[in-house]
């Protein structure tokens, strides 16, 4: 606390104390209000604000404390101290059961479970008549007294002031806590907090009780002060006005409830002439708060005035060897790891090795099974058989948070920053590896989390200010940020999914030599990336994956000469020729993009990319996963909004419009990864591929289309989920075709077939294309795409690198290069 | 991080001391007119009582004021304020009345437990609190010693003896209970255990809750059937009291209703439909029939001032509106004689008021040291409605 | 247990009410993910709004009962615009308090215009009117309001499988972005479900309208229990929803007239929790897959 802030605060308390002393007793009770209501709002603060969960049963936690104080005093003639101890622990205790079921749903789910607690509350009081005074409720609760001295009203004022001051207190001790770190962690990803060894259930629960806690505190210091409480104290919406009193003042904002506490106990009092209408006026006021003010008044406090720094730039301090370097090299070994989704293997009797200080790459086309080794290694799935062994502990089938704490650290292919935490936060959270109390803190090296934690930022190379919102940053430093964070809980393993997406040329490069700089210091490095350039270059090892298998393991140049790898990548090549019968005559063009810009928030994926379509032509776009394909055809169908250049269909600029207005005007997408309609049949599937057509035209369609494709009619009423991905993919074109486009495009269409289905859905395609349908592909499986298409356009990082006919690539190098790198150069 | 978060504490310290000084400023002098409050629920399921007894309150200070007021020239002031039918409201309410705007006396709404939270900061204030409708019997009888709490309306305790006497009368010898699920129920569902204790002709074979929202009530009634209850004894206000009525149609059940006074109010013979009038019910006042001359004055000047009402039907809640015409007139009447609105002197003049030809009847000392509620036993009268009409039963 | 066949029929049509507005919470929840929570506002906008129609202004029955429905839907749409769009593109989950910020204004506009007074329906065939089976009497009404809401039940489900509209709404519902490049507008489609569910929420109140009493404050706990039953079906599966509502329709009616209605709400809101802690999904729900 700087003397600035602790010369405001205590200018605050002084204001504070010298209202409660000279207010009358109606604005004394008033005040006190406030202050009980700052209390429970404090304490949804942190169930809301930190740990992002809503409840709207709080008042079933102040009626708790309220009715153990009013119970304890007034039927077994307890004093108040004690009997507001056993308040505040009952509470806890609710709390915590409560939690239990809350853990489990979330969202509108959670919102009921609340509810219903409310009620049942406040039932059980009306009830329970013997204990608690049924609904006629309990009188005359004494104040509080020390050694006989019976408080005063304002005595019990000042002691509600003393209270409420202590919990904002608290809030912000909690804020600047491991604990607050953590609720805040969990709220902003779970996923990722998992990962740096939080236990979610732990962290929740926690905020659960503390905020139940904080409500029965002031539950029970209410029953005293009003001396009467009743079932009717406590009504449904009393909840409601609290939530109403965190998300005014401000959620996770310290000092919010104690605004929103003013606001919602004082302006109807001050505003009573309205009377009849404060109910109106609350609606009113929480729809405009909601709506304007999302951040509360401190939030729009903050916007209005805050003149806000960044902090510095980290300071490199300590030497990062003695920090994160292992004295034992421990490997990764995993042993026959297979997993089934829903019958289907995604991963199949994966072995291999992973060893301290190397750099094992995990490649293969899309839908090889990648992600999912990479989330069974660290526990987010569970493995149906095999094992995973750091040096020689067994991690199999442990949780996630405690796969981490055993030494296994991961980033993520978009990367999960705790995102309402600035950057420093984000990596000293992760020093404690779930350890939230003292003795976690006293693990780190020195304990001094803040310089280490400057010392790693500025180590992976981390230049921007510190105290900068996660996700404000840039979209590379969220990768180093990431990295950082995922390095302080001092791993063996690290794990790297996709690093260099969306990086640059020079930031990929910069990228490389860190990763072997982290591999330097012992640490197991494991980096699944689609950048054949990247992987080429740094990797020791690299073990290539197909269809959920291991097809290659080895050295980056026994794998990039590997047949059966190139087949995975390229495709069997051209076993059947399919080019046209006779050439096409030269047509007019039916789409032409320019220069095309697009990009997922501050990462680029498109930069400026021109293409033609003419009419009748077959055109095809390679390029490896990552090169940009499926954004380009996202921007073109309207599903990606570009931030530059334009497309044209037929000469109408479309680049503005929204997707089912691109699909109106007949640029159709057949989309990647099939996309029918699981739950509606075959048939209904394809009516909706003709949405925008007249009910009359559209139904000789879609016999046609049930004549063209003889197994959708053998299965026309089925239920398009239950169809084999061939049948799916039949499925999909069959929609589009109906819709009658001037052009479709279809988005990786092999994608998860076996060869037999490919080689029937490319000699579709070719007929489609010999009876004059406009079409523009995108298939990995090159060597096929370039044995139906007419030209060819080669993608690598969002730019167009070559295009010509199709004809002058199929033994193109640069293809190759394209897919699988370049020699190493790192 | 929190650092702008404490610096902006600033602007709002000098926010919130502005505020708070527009706060206190605010408590105003007691001036020239007599403040008089009233904390009733003015909004929610029960803002129509809260109106009723406005309409009363406001009908005699108009009188009084007209007639050049009280002490001298001073004129009497309403201030109202609204109880959300929720203690802590009313409680606040009741300071504020109290501490801020210092009325010298007020008066209570419908709900007994927002009486009962204000019956102790009445009691040590020194302010008289006149209830005009909650009739829990605890308020006013509530152990304080000088007592400031006054009732010009029913008690539970006394009516719920009449209710089973009324039902005795009937031919009944088990009696149902079907109470609405609030404290007005509770407070009648012990009264009427009690009075059925002292009456050796009726038990009570059994007892069911409904809420003020619920629907249907087939399921309680079922049960009360099935305990064989020859005669229900209804609780509850005139909206979820036509439920009862409705569901009671609807099984077919002829059995005969013996109702407290909730039903009274707010249109029950359109709410319960044409089995409205098998509910005998008990009544503090009737503006059916035959009319005293004050009788007849009231309807006229209600009729006036609400054009709404073109007659005794229109007038929703009677109760609430004679009960706080009369107890306004007999607090005016203290007043007058304590000669100040020193809130002791009021209480003493209450205790010893003289005789007063009211709208109810004509009260011959309404209030002693030892009697704090000006109506009694034989003030009550059975009713039932006939049409839109309350006719007294035979 | 003859003596629990009335309470059984009780509990079916208000069983069949829950259901019908929990059934408006699931069709906003399939296609947009949100609800409005204040949906048991719009049950009593459905009733207040036939009755200021039908008998304030003296309109046709039909044709109040048309534009009430009418206005309901609309208030459905307003709703959507108002109080959940705004957030949903926000990326908040503050529609859930907006949309209960809009219920406490809607309840507050009809208290000051329609009256605090609460109204009752003219008894008319469909209640004074009843048959009796072997002892036990049953009115119109009572036939009437389960053959409705399970009739509507059937019709949305008609609907949605058999017409074209409605398999573009169960497009939305099954892949947003698909339905999207087959040229459905999914914005559309979504204000479309808000006003479908309006609608329901206004025939709830219209045919509950006879049986009760018609004032602003007339649908808060309804709609209330018409969440928990939204919630317990599993607010994804319509059919789930409508089960449970005649499930904790005729639970309560039992409960009541078994244990005695002292316990109803003890017990049914205790059982949501239960159920909840068990089934996180609801008891017809199915778990949303998860993803990293």
């Amino acid at each position: 606390m700087s003397w600035r802030e602790f010369f405001l605060s205590a200018v605050f308390v002084a204001l504070a104390v010298a209202a409660f002393a000279y207010a009358d007793g109606y604005q004394i009770y008033i005040l006190a209000l406030v202050g009980l209501t700052t209390i429970v709002g404090v304490g949804l603060n942190i169930l809301l604000g930190m740990s992002g969960q809503i409840s709207l049963g709080h008042v079933g936690f102040y009626a708790i404390g309220a009715y153990a104080v009013a119970i304890l005093t007034v039927n077994h003639g307890w004093n108040f101290w004690p009997a507001l101890a056993v308040a505040v622990i009952a509470t806890g205790i609710a709390g915590g059961a409560l939690a239990l079921p809350a853990l489990r749903v979330r969202g509108p789910y959670l919102a009921m479970v609340t509810i219903a607690f409310g009620f049942v509350i406040e039932q059980v009081a009306a009830e329970w008549k013997e204990v608690t005074g049924g609904w006629n409720g309990l009188l005359n609760i004494p104040q509080p007294s020390i050694l006989g001295y019976e408080f005063s009203e304002r005595a019990t004022a000042f002691l509600v002031l003393f209270l409420a001051i202590a919990s904002l207190g608290f809030f912000a001790w909690l804020s600047r806590n491991a604990w607050g770190q953590a609720m805040r962690a969990i709220r902003d990803s779970e996923v990722a907090g998992q990962s740096i060894g939080l236990n979610p259930v732990l962290v929740r629960v926690a905020a659960f009780v503390l905020s139940a806690m904080m409500a029965g505190l002031a539950g029970g210091v209410f029953a005293s002060i009003t001396g009467f409480i009743s079932p009717e104290s406590f009504p449904f919406f009393q909840s409601i006005m609290f939530l109403l009193v965190v998300m005014i003042g401000g959620a996770d904002r310290t000092l919010g409830p104690l605004l929103g506490a003013i606001v919602v106990v004082l302006l109807p009092e001050v505003l009573s002439f309205l009377a009849e209408y404060r109910l109106l006026f609350v609606g009113v006021l929480l729809l405009l708060v909601l709506r304007l003010a999302p951040g509360g008044i401190v939030g729009l406090a903050e916007r209005l005035f805050k003149k806000h720094s960044d902090g510095p730039s980290p300071r490199p301090a300590e030497s990062i060897p003695a920090l994160l370097s292992r004295p034992a090299a421990e490997k990764l070994t995993v042993r026959d790891l297979s997993i089934a989704f829903g019958g289907i293997r995604a991963v199949t009797g994966l072995n291999f090795e992973a060893l301290a200080g190397k750099i094992t790459s995990v490649i293969g086309p899309n839908g090889a099974g990648k992600t999912t080794a990479l989330n069974l290694v660290c526990g987010f799935y569970k493995p149906s058989t095999g094992s995973i062994l750091i040096g020689s502990q067994e991690v199999a089938g442990m949780p996630s948070h405690a796969v981490a704490q055993a030494g296994i650290a991961r980033t993520y292919q978009t990367t999960q920053l705790f995102g309402q935490m600035s950057v420093i936060d984000n990596v000293m959270i992760a020093f404690r590896k779930g350890r939230l109390g003292r003795r976690g803190a006293s693990q780190t090296a020195n304990g001094d989390e803040r310089r280490l934690a400057e010392s790693l930022l500025s180590f992976v190379g981390y230049t921007g200010p510190i105290d900068r919102r996660a996700s404000a940053l840039p979209h590379v430093d969220k990768r180093l940020v990431e990295i950082a964070r995922a390095l302080a809980t001092r791993p063996s393993v690290l794990l790297l999914d996709e690093p260099a997406a969306g990086l640059s040329a020079t930031d990929t490069k910069a990228l490389g030599v860190l990763m072997r700089q982290i591999a330097a210091l012992n640490i197991a490095v494991i980096l699944v990336e689609h950048d054949m350039d990247l992987v080429m270059g740094i990797s020791d090892r690299i073990v290539v994956l197909d269809a959920g298998s291991k097809i290659a393991d080895g050295g980056p140049d026994t794998v990039r000469n590997d047949a059966q790898v190139l087949k995975a990548y390229l495709g069997e090549g051209t076993v059947h020729d399919r080019s046209r019968a006779k050439p096409l005559a030269a047509q007019e063009n039916v789409v032409a993009v320019k220069d095309l810009a697009a990009s997922y928030g501050a990462v680029a994926a498109l930069h400026g990319v021109d293409l033609t379509v003419n009419e009748g032509e077959l055109v095809c776009v390679l390029g490896a996963n990552g090169a940009g394909k499926s954004t380009l055809m996202r921007a073109l169908s309207g599903l990606h909004r570009p931030v530059r250049g334009e497309v044209q269909l037929n000469g109408n600029r479309i680049e503005s419009l929204v997707a089912h207005s691109v699909a109106k005007h007949g640029l159709v997408l057949v989309p990647e990864g099939r996309q029918v309609f699981p739950e509606l049949s075959v048939v209904d599937n394809i009516r909706l591929g003709g949405f925008s057509r007249p009910a009359a035209e559209l139904e000789a369609d879609v016999e046609r289309m049930l004549t063209r494709f003889p197994r959708l009619r053998e299965r026309a009423n089925q239920r398009a989920g239950l169809l084999s991905g061939g049948e799916q993919q039949m499925l999909a074109i069959a929609r589009g075709l109906v819709a009658k486009p001037k052009v479709l495009m279809l988005d990786e269409p092999s994608l998860g077939l076996a060869p037999a289905l490919i080689e029937n859905l490319y000699s579709i395609l070719a007929e489609l294309r010999d009876q004059g349908i406009t079409i523009l592909l995108v298939d990995q499986m090159a060597g096929l795409a370039l044995s139906v298409a007419d030209r060819a356009y080669i993608l690598q990082s969002g730019a167009v690198v070559q295009s010509g006919p199709a004809r002058d690539f199929s033994e193109d190098t640069a293809l190759q290069k394209a897919y699988l790198g370049e020699a190493s150069h790192a | 991080m929190n650092f702008f978060r404490h610096r902006n504490f600033a602007r709002w310290l000098r926010w919130s001391a502005v505020a708070a000084g527009l706060l206190f400023a605010s408590a105003s002098f007691a001036a020239d007119p007599i403040k008089i409050g009233q904390v009733a629920a003015l909004s929610g399921p029960s803002a129509q009582s809260g109106e009723a007894m406005t309409r009363g309150l406001k009908l005699a200070i108009d009188e009084i004021n007209a007639k050049g007021g009280l002490l001298g020239g001073r004129k009497l002031e309403l201030i109202q304020r609204d109880d959300e039918s929720n203690p802590p409201k009313g409680l606040i309410a009741a300071r504020e009345l109290i501490f801020k705007e210092k009325v010298a006396a007020f008066f209570g709404g419908l709900d007994t437990p927002v009486s009962l939270a204000i019956v102790p900061v009445a009691n040590k204030e020194k302010v008289p609190f006149i209830g005009i409708w909650a009739a829990g019997t605890a308020i006013t009888r509530n152990g304080a010693n000088p007592n400031y709490v006054f009732r010009v309306s029913a008690v539970d305790a006394l009516v719920d003896v009449r209710l089973l006497k009324h039902a005795e009368k009937l031919g009944a010898k088990k009696a149902g209970l079907i109470l609405i699920n609030n404290p007005w129920g509770e407070s009648n569902e012990k009264g009427l255990k009690a009075a059925a204790e002292n009456n050796k002709g009726i038990t009570i074979v059994g007892v069911e809750k409904f809420e003020n929202n619920d629907v249907d009530l087939v399921p309680q009634l079922t049960r009360l059937k099935q305990a064989g209850a020859d005669v229900l004894i209804l609780v509850g206000n005139a909206a979820p009291g036509a439920q009862v009525m409705k569901s009671r149609e609807r099984m077919g059940w002829k059995v005969p209703v013996v109702s407290h006074w909730g039903i009274s109010g707010g249109r029950f013979p359109e709410l319960a439909g044409p089995t409205a009038g098998d509910a005998q019910f008990v009544q503090t006042y009737s503006f059916f029939g035959e009319q005293s001359p004050t009788g007849k004055k009231v309807i006229a000047e209600l009729s006036k001032k609400y054009p709404e009402i073109k007659g005794p039907a229109d007038i929703f809640s009677p109760v609430g509106t004679a009960n706080a015409y009369d107890a306004m007139h007999l607090l005016a009447a203290a007043i007058e004689k304590a000669g100040s609105t020193d809130g002791d002197k009021i209480r003493q003049a209450l205790e010893s008021l003289g005789s007063y030809d009211g709208l109810i009847k004509s009260y011959k000392q309404p209030f002693t040291a030892d009697n704090h509620d000006a109506l009694g036993p034989d003030d009550y009268v059975m009713v039932h409605y006939q049409g839109n009409d309350i006719h007294p039963v035979k | 247990m003859l003596f629990l066949v009335p309470a059984l029929i009780t509990g079916l049509g208000l069983g069949s009410m829950y259901g019908l507005l929990a059934l408006g919470f699931h069709v906003t929840y399939a296609v947009s993910n949100t609800v409005n929570f204040a949906q048991g506002s719009t049950m009593m906008l459905g009733a207040v709004l036939t009755f200021t129609f039908g008998f304030t202004l003296g309109l046709p029955m039909w044709l109040a009962i048309v534009l009430a429905l009418l206005a309901c839907a609309a208030w459905g749409v307003f709703v959507e615009r108002i109080a959940v769009r705004p957030f949903v593109a926000r990326g908040s989950d503050s529609w859930l308090m907006a949309t209960v910020a809009l219920g406490i204004i809607l309840d507050n506009v009809v208290l000051f215009t329609f009256g605090k007074d609460p109204r009752g329906m003219p008894p008319s065939v469909l209640t004074s009117d009843a048959i009796s089976i072997a002892g036990v009497r049953i009115q119109f009404l009572q036939i009437l309001i389960p053959v409705v809401g399970l009739s509507i039940a059937a019709a949305l489900h008609f609907v949605s499988t058999r017409t074209k509209y409605g398999k573009a709404l169960l497009a939305v519902v099954q892949n947003a972005e698909a339905a999207r490049l087959m040229g459905i507008n999914v914005n559309i489609a979504i204000m479309a479900a808000f006003a479908v569910s309006g609608l329901f929420a206004g025939v709830a109140g219209i045919l509950i309208a006879p049986l009760f009493t018609i004032s602003s404050s007339m649908g808060t706990l309804f709609g209330i229990k018409a969440f928990a039953v939204a919630i317990l079906g599993g607010i994804s599966s319509a059919w789930g929803v409508v089960i449970a509502g005649l499930i904790y329709g005729v639970a309560e009616a039992l409960v009541t007239a078994t244990i005695g209605s002292t316990y109803t709400q003890i017990v049914t809101f205790s059982l949501v929790i239960v159920i909840l802690a068990l089934r996180p999904n609801g008891l017809f729900g199915r778990a949303a897959t998860k993803k990293v």
